[in-house]
């Protein structure tokens, strides 16, 4: 059993000594401070949310997504091609990304999340998660104006971000998770999306994740348990009804089971998810699960976020206990 | 002659630098609550000023004392603690509302403000709340065991403000569900809310949504128990008019013509494009015409070349169309 996260940490610390990346930004946003120095300050707050982290009792972590002003931008923005513009709504939350609209055909030019995947390895004691936003979201996400449909939109990103996969596994990510939450929302848009999957994990040596949040997989069971990844994340929180599928959960397969609403600051008690763990377990064997919570934690203040995961890592010992 | 095609506003108002510097200074325990006040009351007085001088018909007051709209009155209700600080978008960060305990009101919380604002004017000024569905939508809630719970309780306070408004003279009561359509499952549940909200109120009722799939909910979008809804055209090209041809809705529309989001100020050709629009749908005693959604993002000469681009191309429509 592990205990992880999904993807992003609340970005602003609760210690007033702590550095200050918003404030950082602004400064930077006025020419007050230099690209180097606000490097250095992503660095730093980046190094304290990993000590966080880890401080939790993680098993496994990622770096945060400090760096990320979202989703989409941190990729797209490196994507040659792609213009990033105004803000949207991100799904069903009242935080908002910047769109990205592909004028031009889209090219890898390069890593993009290497030198921070590199970063936090370096500085962590335990093993650091890849993330990456994957092809079908990200189109979904954005506008392809130079695309004739979204099909070629999708596959064209496929290519891009698998490149990218293969970057982070030749720099020795043991794991890279591929979040799709907007496949919950188009499921008729499965076959693409299958077809996307094969691009995106060829030639990768890593364990590969597909994390999905905000929904169920309802209407995609069983072909989305066969898609060719090591892991799948569901979402227990918002997706209630993704109980009713693990009866059907592949044997060779590890469960990421979302069950910590990272979406309300009510702290659930240890009785509830050890609760939870024991139900996942009739289906899937403690040693394949990943207990973490249901999508990234940045919908919650700091010191929310850190108590959910003591609270998750509490519970996830005693599970283990009481139930191998 | 006809009637109609009266112009007016949202809602918020971009918050002058006096106003910011001292809501800052306030935070620091610099400047106290009565000096905030005045200079909020300063504030408000030159919105009420710059519409009236366009010749604006239906006012709003601005929104110079809020924060955020679900925080204003969150803090100003029972049952509601205040969240440490999470991230809207870029380095954009904002306090949520946590419902602790049953929430309510123990007083009313905008009609002061709202009667400052009409007595400066002879015009109707707006009595502005946040919609129940938005307020639990946008608030963290660790007290209520469903969110149709929360959601009911709050109908109840935020008619009890509503009737309030309207004894205090509002003639005019509009309540925002910015949240409204985002999540189709929870329409049903939403206009049940505003129901209670506007049940036996003799003003004229509005609601302000934004931000959504429309079409998805328009069925239920067309049906909410309020007189007037109050919709952005301008930023989707006026694509939902066409939803709305042919609809045996007695409703009144307010059509927003002018993007908020965008810094280029439409010219008056393209705005009296838009309201003739408009008129093929609504006959001009049920259209209002105003911008998109509240100005507070755009500058203080953006949000007041918006609105007199707004004015003057709805007094040339009159003119060439001979209504009064
Ligand atoms: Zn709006």
């Amino acid at each position: 059993m592990i205990a992880t996260v999904v993807g992003n940490y609340p970005k602003i610390g609760v210690d007033a000594q702590s550095p200050n990346l918003r404030s950082a930004i602004s400064r930077f946003d006025s020419g007050q401070i230099t690209e180097e120095e606000l490097h250095r300050i992503e660095d730093e707050v980046t190094k304290g949310v990993i000590e966080e982290q880890l401080e939790a009792g993680l098993d496994m972590i990622t770096d945060g997504q400090i760096r990320w002003e979202d989703g989409q931008t941190y990729f797209a923005g490196k994507i040659q091609g792609f213009r990033i513009t105004g803000l949207i709504r991100y799904f069903d939350t009242n935080t908002y990304y910047r769109q990205p609209i592909a004028e031009e055909r889209l090219q890898w030019q390069g890593p993009i999340s290497l030198r921070d995947y590199r970063f936090a390895a370096s500085i962590s004691s335990k093993p650091v998660k890849a993330v990456i936003t994957g092809p079908y979201t990200l189109a979904k996400l954005s506008k392809g104006p130079f695309y004739n449909d979204f099909k070629s939109l999708v596959m064209s990103l496929a290519d891009i971000l698998n490149q990218e996969a293969k970057a982070l596994a030749q720099a020795g990510a043991s794991v890279i998770q591929f979040d799709e939450p907007a496949i919950l929302n188009n499921k008729g848009d499965f076959p693409l999306f299958q077809e996307a999957m094969n691009v995106l994990i060829r030639g990768v040596s890593s364990k590969t994740a597909l994390y999905t949040y905000f929904g169920d997989i309802s209407d995609l069971h069983p072909g989305f348990f066969e898609l060719p990844v090591h892991i799948l994340g569901l979402d227990f929180v918002v997706g209630t009804r993704n109980w009713a599928f693990l009866k059907d959960f592949p044997t060779d397969k590890e469960l990421g089971l979302g069950i910590i609403d990272a979406r309300n600051t009510k702290l659930e008690t240890v009785e509830k998810i050890i609760e939870a763990i024991e139900r996942a377990s009739k289906h899937v064997s403690l040693n394949r699960l990943h207990i973490n919570p249901s999508c990234g934690l940045e919908f919650l203040p700091r010191s929310n976020a850190y108590s959910k995961l003591v609270r998750m890592v509490e519970a996830a010992a005693r599970a283990k206990e009481l139930l191998s | 002659m006809t009637r109609g095609l009266l112009t007016t506003a949202v809602g918020s108002y971009p918050k002058p630098d006096y106003l910011l510097k001292a809501r800052n200074q306030v935070a620091r325990g610099k400047l106290d609550n009565k000096d905030l006040q005045e200079l909020e009351k300063r504030a408000t007085a030159h919105w009420i000023k710059v519409q009236e001088d366009l010749g604006m018909d239906v006012l709003v007051d601005g929104e110079m004392y809020r924060g955020d709209m679900v925080t204003y009155f969150s803090e100003n209700m029972e049952g509601f603690a205040i969240s440490g600080l999470v991230r809207s978008y870029g380095n954009r960060y904002y306090r949520k509302p946590i419902a602790v305990a049953p929430v309510g009101r123990s007083r009313p919380v905008s009609v002061e403000w709202w009667q400052y604002a009409q007595s400066l004017t002879d015009k109707p000024v707006k009595g502005m709340l946040t919609g129940p569905y938005t307020m639990a939508d946008w608030s963290f809630n660790e007290y209520y065991p469903s969110r149709e719970a929360f959601i009911i309780d709050l109908a109840r306070s935020v008619h009890e403000e509503a009737l309030d408004l309207e004894r205090a003279g509002a003639e005019y009561i509009q309540i925002d569900e910015p949240a409204v359509s985002t999540r189709p499952d929870e329409m049903e549940l939403a206009a049940r809310a505003l129901g209670i909200v506007t049940k036996g109120l003799r003003a004229f009722t509005i609601t302000h949504v934004c931000y959504g799939d429309f079409a998805s909910v328009f069925d239920q979008l067309i049906r909410l128990p309020v007189d007037m809804l109050d919709l952005e055209m301008a930023n989707s090209n006026y694509e939902l008019l066409k939803l709305l041809k042919g609809n045996s809705s007695d409703k009144y529309l307010s059509m927003g013509v002018v993007d908020v989001h965008n810094h280029v100020i439409e010219t008056v050709d393209h705005v009296k494009r838009g309201i003739r629009l408009g008129l093929e749908v609504f006959p001009p005693e049920r259209l209002y015409i105003d911008p998109d959604c509240g100005l507070k993002t755009r500058t203080d000469e953006e949000a007041i070349a918006k609105l007199q681009v707004t004015v003057t191309a709805v007094r040339e429509t009159k003119k060439e169309l001979g209504i009064e």
